[in-house]
């Protein structure tokens, strides 16, 4: 077990570069999550710390060594694909096997081994079974029992539940967790779904381009986003973003004033991006402090325990919450209340938050 | 009637088009396989204008006849050395051309290599024989380097006929091996080998445990179809070796050739055919068989 240290890391596909200076510290049994949308880089660090990339620029140390150099096989790591990437000839047995017979473990070291893990994961009953016989999530276990058997110092995992329907992805992302608490390994795993990574990680970083736009804990990155980025990404509905200008009192939508305490740094005038997230949007019924302003409802998403309000504030549509027994019903004319000491103003030009 | 006709109106286009197929096969195909059959059960066709019945006397002659035998040995020796030295060359070459190198060097090496496969068998026999020639490029390239003292007349020399055959039917061959197998490792997903990677598999390992198993499948069936093709491969023989020096390469299809044309034993001939079409018929079942199983 191990820390991780990705420094200054830089890909380059001959012209292109992919990524352009990683920094990343990942204590010994840290669960880190890498997220991000497609094509941010996310993969290729994770694929860079596994050894399947060359490096073009910076370090990676895992432990107290620098790995660059090294073959994926002496990096003390194991990895667990979005595909399972399992051996379709061999059996489950077989395909955990595989690394540790390739080291010349011990025949009944081996077994032993395995049938510990297969215990762990319940993999028991599926031991002489081939991957083509088993289900997603079961073959998703296998990946991760193969990955667990090598006793590694670090695992990864590329977009492991991708694959997996909703239900199930629920289930084994709880399975991962529960692991991570047994095992105290150190982890990096990539996603592209937010809400896994708010579940998972004890640190989130957010990717984009290339370029790393806010690492933090769960909390920190959803409650304290550095970007418009980060706040747009994070969360789900996704934080309502409305461009408007900065007043003398406030801020000052298309349609309406809102009078409120604003950055220091922010002059009457000025160009701004205000956000705020749909759980400080309720309607005036519910009963919270804040500003009032009324608008028409469009639609009512049901989500059974909670609804969204979705309505529009002159050219823009927003997002608002209220509880699963709400009457509200679209084309109603409705009061809402928004909760402007939990509102964010970000610099439309540079994508950064406003303080 | 009518109705017949009627039905034929509705249903009758598909069978329509399959006609002119229905015709050549039954033509070109079932009739002479008939008639092969048929003139092994007579004595003297087509020389006489009427030939006896002699029912399997013609097999039983073929069966005790000295000749049979060893044609069989060397067509064993001929097949199964084509196809292992096709698998063996083929795999190796299907490997190289399948590694990442710069894209125009690949297609080039690719079309270079696939060009054995596209000659007709009279260029590759005659350019062989050319090569192979005692005072051909080969003898003076071995002699130049020291490996041999005098000149070997490969193609003429008993001791090394069969193996000069082989490997001229080697080169031939090796392509349809080799586009088979690049199409099987073009579609074995990247992560295995990236999995066995990390499971510290090195480029041996990865080939044992991951292309190989991945591959068996249309090993398998290559293998078969290959087997069927040189079984009664004969114009490669004929025009290198013709069967020679001696019976030293007479494989069954020479013999068959040698029965009919050269010696105009017709039946006899014609007994060795289907002796050939039995083995043969067997490997087609066999690979038919495989092919419905992947389906």
């Amino acid at each position: 077990m191990s820390k991780i240290e990705i420094k200054k890391l830089v890909k380059r596909y001959g012209e292109h570069q992919a990524l352009h200076g990683i920094d990343i510290s990942i204590p010994q049994g840290e669960f880190c999550v890498l997220v991000g949308p497609s094509g941010c880089g996310k993969s290729t660090t994770l694929r860079m710390v596994a050894g399947l990339e060359t490096i073009s620029g910076g370090d990676v140390v895992i432990g107290d060594r620098v790995v660059n150099g090294l073959k994926a096989k002496d990096r003390g790591i194991a990895m667990v694909f979005q595909n399972y990437a399992l051996y379709p000839a061999k059996t489950v047995y077989n395909n955990m096997a595989f690394s540790l017979q390739l080291s010349k473990m011990p025949k009944p070291e081996i077994a032993k081994r395995i049938a510990d893990v297969a215990e762990i994961l319940e993999l028991t009953p599926l031991l002489d079974r081939k991957p083509g016989a088993l289900s997603g999530g079961q073959r998703q276990r296998v990946a991760m029992g193969r990955a667990i058997v090598r006793d590694p110092e670090v695992f990864l995992f590329d977009e492991p539940l991708s694959n997996l329907d909703a239900k199930l992805r629920g289930q084994m992302r709880a399975e991962i967790k529960r692991l991570h608490q047994r095992l105290k390994n150190t982890i990096i795993y990539v996603t592209h779904d937010q809400v896994e990574a708010m579940t998972l990680a004890d640190k989130i970083v957010i990717m984009k381009d290339g370029r790393i736009e806010q690492q933090g804990t769960p909390d920190e990155v959803f409650h304290d986003p550095d970007t418009l980025f980060v706040a747009g990404f994070m969360g789900s509905p996704p934080m309502n973003l409305i461009e408007c200008f900065a007043t003398d009192k406030g801020i000052k939508l298309p349609s309406v004033e809102i009078a409120c305490d604003m950055p220091s740094a922010v002059r009457p005038g000025d160009k701004l991006v205000f956000g705020i997230r749909s759980d400080d949007i309720r309607p005036a019924e519910d009963g919270f402090e804040g500003v009032s302003i009324s608008a028409n409802v469009n639609l009512i998403e049901q989500l059974g325990t909670e609804n969204l309000v979705h309505f529009s504030l002159g050219p823009d549509e927003m997002i608002g919450k209220t509880g699963g027994r709400t009457r509200i019903t679209p084309n109603q004319e409705v009061s809402f209340t928004l909760q402007m000491q939990h509102a964010y103003f970000f610099d439309p030009e540079t994508g950064r938050r406003l303080r | 009637m009518s109705r017949v006709i009627n039905g034929l109106k509705e249903n009758g286009t598909p069978y329509f088009f399959l006609l002119p197929c229905i015709v050549i096969l039954g033509a070109l195909l079932s009739v002479p396989l008939y008639k092969v059959v048929e003139y092994s059960l007579y004595d003297n066709v087509i020389v006489e204008r009427n030939p006896t019945f002699v029912g399997l006397q013609n097999y039983s002659n073929l069966l005790t006849d000295s000749a049979f035998w060893s044609a069989s040995v060397n067509t064993l020796i001929f097949t199964l050395g084509s196809v292992i030295g096709h698998i063996i060359v083929g795999t190796g070459l299907a490997l190289l051309v399948n590694a990442e190198i710069h894209p125009r060097a690949q297609t080039v090496f690719r079309s270079l290599l696939i060009l054995p496969w596209i000659f007709t068998a009279v260029v590759v026999a005659l350019n062989w024989q050319l090569l192979l020639n005692p005072f051909g490029v080969i003898n003076y390239g071995l002699t130049e380097i020291g490996l041999i003292d005098t000149p070997i007349d490969w193609l003429g020399d008993p001791a090394f006929a069969m193996w000069a055959l082989l490997l001229i039917s080697t080169w031939r061959g090796y392509p349809f091996i080799m586009v088979s197998f690049l199409s099987g490792l073009q579609s074995i997903p990247k992560e295995l080998y990236e999995a066995a990677e990390i499971d510290g598999a090195g480029f041996f390992a990865k080939f044992w445990h991951v292309t190989v198993p991945q591959l068996k499948p249309v090993i398998y069936g290559v293998a078969l179809l290959d087997l069927i093709w040189t079984f009664q491969l004969f114009p490669l023989v004929w025009l290198t070796t013709g069967g020679g020096p001696g019976r030293s390469t007479e494989v069954l299809s020479t013999m068959t050739f040698r029965q009919g044309f050269v010696d105009f034993e017709f039946s006899q001939a014609a007994t060795t055919a289907v002796s050939i079409l039995i083995i043969s018929a067997a490997f087609t079942i066999l690979y038919l068989r495989n092919e419905k199983q992947k389906i």
